[in-house]
């Protein structure tokens, strides 16, 4: 994978969070960049290029007017005032080299010396086997590297929800495990499609690639995720938007802001493309 | 109303596989795609001043038409079977042809034609279009022609209204308006993926100037003369007297792919 920065911008080392969605149901994480990357006013600093990535192009992804500001697959975006790097990725990744794209992505983002990544993804409802809360409305879960069984004491804090069906001794856990730490010792097989079993869905998810490969690199890393069904995920993507704002490290006044700024109007916008 | 589960996702939606770490990768990796030229073999990389690549029906239609233009080179797949062409170059090939405009093909700035007539998987995209933009030729500028695909546009394509529109590099943006093809943007929601897209990416990538024309309908006459003006314009001494002369063939030839999409989901 290869960085290449916009003509005349340069890099801001002290955007050291990262945020980037995974593949999901409902482009759910895809939308929540979206709309972190408008509400910030970041800035496109430059491209990530990657063999794995499908291609696509498009005009205007956030503009209002038809000014012809050409969109690629994957890139990088920068808020100074948030400290925040966005990856915005806007198509799928090669059939069966997802593994392959996030060892890249943990490249780039340990080579850039981020310091935190957050991961932003949904779950489809369809596959949750317990009745969800929602007493206190719509919830978000996590999943995070500060623990070995995936707390983290912010996010408790913060009133996100483990993700209780992280099981680090699951097979399909580990094998992702074994697959991008380079000290590990076990030889694990890759789960066959077909052997793949109900338990097997949140490890087989694209966010679950991207959390082992970020955490074997050293990185702290913290997925959030909702649940939804297909559908109108704009208020899935608002959730999101609002608890990742208040997970990073840094929390500036500006994070205040956009937690009770009106909401965005896109319905003449593109959000993700793919 | 369609039924979000059981029908075709919509273009922003995925497909079971590309959630999935484990589905099954390629086999083994396939020999990367490579250009073989002409003999003698000129010096590489080539440097054209302006690289013209045809996906569409119109403009392959258009490129093969044009007189004086040189075989120089062709881009081989691999993994794509070439059985069936013929010895010259026919539009029933499936062949990736790389001509010069140019009678002296070691001008370094010659007007290149690439004629992609074959399917390339979007997988492979990456390879091929570094292999046409910055590896073996390395263009000063690039004009890529190819339809608009009705499966990733938020919108109505009508059959009867023709149309065309562009997607341009930030280099191309900056040049001299009167330089730049006079199009409307492409809009804001609709995508065009595949070859064409991943050779415009290279063009940002490497700040080349470059537009992608896309055009609708895929196959009608009035596209062809279309792309034939839009040609003219962009390079003056090209002849495309033959273009008109040949039009009631291409018609005749494409007629059952135009009836083809009455049976398309446009119509439903």
């Amino acid at each position: 994978m290869e960085f290449v920065v916009e003509e005349g911008k340069r890099v801001d080392e002290e955007c050291s969070t990262l945020i980037l969605p995974a593949l999901s149901i409902g482009n759910v994480g895809q939308l929540a960049v979206d709309l972190l990357v408008s509400s910030t006013g970041a800035d496109r600093v430059g491209y990530l290029d990657d063999p794995y990535l499908l291609p696509c192009v498009g005009n205007d992804a956030y503009g209002p007017l038809p000014c012809g500001e050409i969109s690629l697959p994957l890139e990088v975006y920068e808020s100074p005032s948030t400290a925040t790097t966005l990856a915005q990725q806007r198509s799928p990744v090669a059939k069966g080299m997802m593994i392959k794209f996030a060892e890249n992505i943990a490249d780039f983002a340990a080579s850039s010396g981020k310091k935190h990544v957050i991961v932003l993804s949904s779950l489809d409802f369809q596959r949750l086997h317990h009745n969800l809360d929602m007493s206190r409305g719509p919830q978000v879960y996590y999943l995070s590297n500060a623990e070995a069984n995936g707390r983290d004491e912010h996010c408790e804090r913060l009133g996100f929800g483990r993700l209780n069906e992280y099981d680090s001794e699951g097979r399909c856990w580990k094998y992702l495990c074994s697959v991008f730490d380079e000290n590990c010792k076990e030889e694990l097989t890759f789960p066959s499609e077909d052997e793949l079993e109900d338990i097997d869905y949140y490890p087989s998810l694209p966010f679950a690639a991207l959390f082992s490969a970020f955490k074997a690199r050293g990185l702290k890393v913290t997925c959030l995720l909702c649940y939804c069904s297909e559908g109108d995920n704009i208020p899935d993507a608002f959730l999101l938007t609002r608890r990742s704002r208040s997970c990073r490290l840094h929390v500036g006044s500006c994070v205040w802001r956009l937690l009770f700024h009106p909401p965005i109007d896109v319905s003449n916008r593109v959000s993700s493309m793919k | 109303m369609e039924d979000v589960l059981t029908e075709n996702p919509p273009p922003s939606r995925f497909f079971q596989e590309d959630l999935n770490n484990f589905a099954s990768p390629p086999p083994e990796p396939l020999p990367s795609p490579f250009i073989v030229f002409s003999n003698p073999k000129p010096e590489l990389p080539l440097k054209p001043s302006l690289l013209i690549i045809a996906l569409s029906s119109p403009s392959l239609y258009i490129f093969h038409t044009l007189p004086s233009k040189t075989l120089i080179g062709t881009l081989i797949i691999p993994e794509l079977p070439f059985s069936g062409n013929t010895v010259e170059p026919s539009l029933q090939d499936k062949s990736c042809n790389i001509y010069s405009l140019s009678d002296n093909n070691n001008n370094n700035n010659s007007v290149l034609l690439v004629s992609v007539q074959l399917p390339v998987p979007p997988e492979r995209s990456n390879l091929v279009s570094r292999l046409l933009v910055g590896q073996d030729i390395v263009p000063a500028r690039v004009i890529i022609l190819d339809s608009i695909q009705s499966r990733n546009f938020r919108g109505r394509l009508s059959p009867d209204e023709a149309l065309a529109a562009k997607l341009e590099t930030s280099s191309e943006k900056k040049a001299a308006a009167t330089s730049r093809l006079s199009l409307d943007y492409f809009p804001s929601g609709s995508v065009i993926d595949g070859l064409s897209a991943s050779l415009l990416s290279r063009c940002q990538l490497k700040n080349i100037r470059g537009t992608l024309v896309v055009s609708w309908p895929e196959f009608d006459p009035s596209v062809v003369r279309f792309v034939g003006a839009l040609l003219k314009s962009i390079v003056p001494s090209l002849d495309i007297k033959s273009v008109d002369k040949d039009l009631e063939k291409y018609s005749s030839r494409t007629g059952l792919k135009r009836d083809a999409w009455l049976d398309s989901d446009l119509y439903t």
